[in-house]
């Protein structure tokens, strides 16, 4: 080995005290970074491209109908997530908040601008007439949680369960959706990531702190995450997912409730 | 994974591998942790004795040390504290840490 491959090895990031590393992946500079990693060079979240190739009907309309779903739920997070800064009890939580409002945002207008391409005259318009009864009741519930300034169960909607599943149907879509809605979705999986950890971690850091809360999150669970699983499965049946990758995104969702003590 | 080997001794004699890492092309955090970090591909993929998935979001973590049982990790991506731990079939897992 050579002395600056040694020198290398010899900083370990998880040698971090907690609180320093809390600090750095809640920082502003640290979000810069990172995002700039996979979005930088992209417009509109993909390579740019000189020519896009079409989508072909059935699978055209299907897609259509997936992307305005995604815009309704991504606009959920988008106003949620701005308004959970004014009532986030510490300052490293307002500034990751106001990172994710940032990534909702973009992610409001990547969907938007594929609708575009995919020749939807009026994006917007469209997902007003597309919309999920189902997810506009959740979102009409978190709205409720923030403006209601209940931090805890308001992070556990949007943070624990919205973006939790979004993180899987995602993935899941990416997997089988043409090369430019792939590209697209791989740059807000990333995105995606920092936001189940925050809600998860979050979350069970205060449910450690104040087990009493525990019994009010448990309510917000059984009054939204059946109306939000129904909506979910809606979708990924539209865009052809399978039985068994629907059934995955309920046992991942299950799995990230489950490790904060929720059956 | 690449270029094991400078040994050193953990408390309890034994000695502990230390790993080189190289980027992986990872690039979901700032450049200068990314090697700590690589994709799970899926089927045919294995876990180096200084690797961990995080459960949260299924990144595999890495670090310049052997994991042991009790070691702390940290992942950057979805911003989880760990703790490896001896999980089912006695392999090393890590497990959230709030």
């Amino acid at each position: 080995m050579t002395a600056a491959r040694k020198g290398a090895a010899a900083v370990e990031v998880h040698d971090l005290e907690p609180d320093q590393f809390l600090e750095e992946v809640h920082s502003f500079e640290f979000w810069f970074e990172a995002v700039d990693g996979y979005l930088g060079g992209l417009t509109y979240g993909h390579a740019p491209a000189a020519y896009l190739p079409a989508v072909a009907e059935p699978d055209r309309s299907r897609l259509i109908t997936a992307l305005c779903n995604y815009c309704v739920g991504e606009t959920a997070a988008l106003e949620g997530a701005s308004g959970l800064v004014a009532i986030a009890p510490n300052r490293l939580s307002k500034i990751f908040l106001a990172t994710q409002a940032v990534d909702e945002a973009r992610h409001v207008e990547v969907f938007l601008h594929r609708l575009k391409e995919l020749g939807v005259k009026d994006p917007e318009a469209e997902v007003n007439r597309q919309a999920s009864p189902g997810l506009l009741q959740f979102k009409r519930r978190l709205l409720e949680l923030v403006a209601g300034k209940d931090w805890e169960a308001a992070i556990f909607a949007q943070n624990v369960i919205l973006e939790a599943l979004e993180y899987t149907v995602f993935q899941s879509h990416a997997r089988d959706a043409d090369p430019i809605t792939r590209e697209v979705l791989q740059g807000v999986i990333k995105d995606e990531r920092r936001h189940i950890g925050f809600g998860e971690n979050e979350l069970g850091r205060r449910l450690k702190q104040s087990p009493h809360i525990r019994a009010r999150i448990g309510e917000v669970k059984r009054e939204l995450d059946r109306v939000l699983l129904d909506a979910v499965e809606d979708t990924m049946r539209l865009v052809g997912t399978s039985a068994d990758e629907r059934h995955q995104v309920v046992r991942s969702y299950l799995d990230a409730v489950g490790r904060l003590g929720f059956a | 994974m690449s270029d094991p080997l400078e040994l050193d001794e953990n408390e309890e004699g034994r000695p502990r591998q230390r790993f080189v890492l190289e980027d992986t092309g990872f690039d979901e955090v700032p450049k200068k942790y990314r090697r700590f970090y690589r994709k799970w591909l899926g089927t045919g993929d294995a876990l180096a004795p200084n690797e961990a998935i995080c459960p949260v979001c299924k990144v595999v973590i890495r670090s310049t040390r052997e994991l042991r049982p009790g070691d702390r990790l940290y992942c950057m991506p979805c911003m989880s504290r760990l703790t490896v731990v001896i999980g089912q079939g006695g392999r090393l897992e890590a497990t959230v840490t709030y």
